[in-house]
């Protein structure tokens, strides 16, 4: 396998509040490789967006260690694209936070947008552009400061159903297009199959990683795949193991 | 950019506009038609034009301020009063509620003050005012202040506050300090609440300048009114009430155009 880019050891999280304490995670231990796609699936309420907090270091874990190689882009379930800024200003706004707000990282945030269909909607608003439109500039703008790995936390649930297998399929062109590692949480099983080299099964709250599947697909067209031979048998089984 | 439109949207657009004409015809009309029944019924004595004033009388009553008394000096002092209290609520009602929203600890020590504050009828502190601020400006100004800061703080913490969590989150990610969350986000996503926050400061402001006129007069429209008051001059009352009415108008419609340039400039 390649470089480990990131990698859990033993980590827990536990969530304090007045009425008590949760344990969100448990003794999770994982890794994702340079270029690799993972995907996490795991019951709703199991610690899933927790681990991406972990893994992106807005939370310090309660015990183990989360060890990471490089810069993060996270992409939420919304775009949250500001709406008082424009396409173009939306995607500078990691360059503007990182203070890489150069005339040569924008002119490569520009680039990519072009590159990816969202030319002609630089100046617009976004409330002017489709939700399909919109997550994409939300993924260019998660690319525009060239982070190492992309933590995607389930990306396309607020799409309806046509546009969430387009845009699945033009982000999944993008991120391997760009070569970018990316963990992908989602709790949509067709969804992980289509697009992971790797799919982690969570267990129920605290989370654990209960299963853990490597992707045997000729290709990676989540459309493609989504017809393929194998996809029906492995979904099957992570729905099996999904209900355990 | 010029459109060239479909028939059916002319007729739209035709439609709303003679829907405009009607609601602006039907406004002024219902002012004319108020004001000439009060002039009718104290014109031919049904009600006591003594205890009621009346259109004419209270433009006389305006004409012989002006000329003889001085009027734009009263105007002057009040819409003074009004519009630096206005100012000085806002900016420092603004900044207090940044200062609150930064610090959690700050806003739960003084959250129970500006509770009893809030609930506080401001006229009570009166006589106090005048002890420490003297009789003159200086004191409607403090009162103006104490009237309209409370709400201005109130109103923009709930704004601050009710920033999206997922933006935050979504900056944090990035590794936004705190100022850089202010900045670009907090702010901007609290510009609508600003200005509704200045529309009800406007009034907060007349209410304040008003009131502290009426406790320590000695020039301006409220005193106006207190004067004409004890000495039983209803058109007086009731021209320095007008005169009021057309300033608070005027000065609604200033923060309505600043809303309109804002809006517009966020856009642009
Ligand atoms: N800030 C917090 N304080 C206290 N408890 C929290 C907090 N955030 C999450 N939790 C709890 O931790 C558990 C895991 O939450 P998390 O959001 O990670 O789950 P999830 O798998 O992403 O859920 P979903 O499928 O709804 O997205 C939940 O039971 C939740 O109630
Ligand atoms: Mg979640």
């Amino acid at each position: 396998m390649n470089k480990q880019i990131l990698a859990f050891h033993d980590v827990s999280l536990i969530y304090h509040t007045v009425r008590g304490e949760t344990t969100a995670a448990k003794n999770l231990t994982f890794s994702v490789g340079e270029g690799e796609f993972v995907a996490i699936i795991g019951p709703s309420g199991c610690g899933k967006t927790t681990l991406l907090s972990l893994a992106a270091g807005l939370l310090k874990p309660s015990a183990g260690e989360v060890e990471s190689h490089g810069s993060f882009g996270y992409m939420l379930q919304k775009d949250e694209l500001f709406p008082w800024r424009t396409i173009e200003k939306n995607i500078y706004l990691p360059l503007e936070i990182k203070r890489k707000n150069t005339a040569q990282n924008r002119a490569q945030a520009r680039e990519l947008a072009v590159k990816y269909g969202l030319g002609d909607f630089l100046q617009s608003y976004p409330p002017q552009l489709s939700g399909g439109m919109r997550q994409r500039a939300a993924l260019i703008r998660t690319l525009a400061s060239d982070p190492d790995i992309l933590l995607l936390d389930e990306p396309f649930s607020a799409l309806d159903y046509q546009t969430r297998l387009n845009v699945t399929s033009d982000v999944s062109g993008i991120i391997r297009g760009e070569g970018k590692t990316a963990l992908l949480i989602t709790h949509d099983i067709s969804e992980a199959i289509s697009l992971a080299d790797r799919v982690l099964v969570l267990t129920k709250r605290p989370a654990r990683v209960a299963f853990t599947h490597t992707m045997d697909f000729a290709q990676n067209d989540p459309l493609k795949r989504r017809e393929a031979h194998g996809f029906s048998g492995w979904f099957e089984i992570l729905w099996k193991e999904l209900n355990e | 950019m010029k459109h060239t439109f479909s028939e059916e949207h002319a007729r739209f657009l035709k439609k709303r506009r003679l829907r405009l004409c009607l609601i602006w015809s039907l406004r002024i009309g219902l002012l004319a038609l108020l004001l000439g029944l009060w002039e009718l019924v104290t014109a031919c004595g049904w009600v006591d034009p003594f205890l009621m004033s009346s259109p004419s009388r209270i433009a006389k009553t305006i004409v012989t301020l002006y000329r003889e008394n001085n009027l734009l000096y009263h105007v002057g002092v009040t819409l003074f009063e009004t519009v630096v209290g206005f100012a000085i609520a806002v900016t420092l009602g603004c900044g207090i509620a940044l200062l609150l929203w930064w610090s959690d600890t700050l806003r739960s020590v003084l959250e129970p003050y500006i509770v009893v504050l809030n609930a506080l009828p401001k006229i009570a502190l009166g006589p106090l005012i005048i002890i420490w601020c003297g009789t003159g400006s200086k004191a409607i100004i403090f009162m103006t202040v104490l009237v309209g800061i409370i709400v201005a703080i109130l109103h923009m913490l709930s704004a601050f506050i009710a920033t999206d969590k997922n933006k935050i989150l979504l900056l944090r990610s990035m590794g936004a300090r705190k100022t850089q969350i202010l900045r670009k986000l907090v702010i901007p996503s609290s510009l609508a609440a600003f200005i509704s926050m200045l529309k009800v400061a406007v009034g907060m402001a007349w209410i304040g300048s008003i009131m502290g006129e009426y406790i320590v007069s000695k020039a301006g429209l409220g005193y106006l009114i207190v004067y004409g008051g004890q000495v039983f001059k209803l058109d007086l009352v009731m021209s320095a009430t007008f005169l009021l009415c057309a300033l608070a108008a005027g000065m609604y419609f200033l923060v309505v155009l600043l809303e309109k340039i804002l809006v517009k400039n966020a856009e642009s």
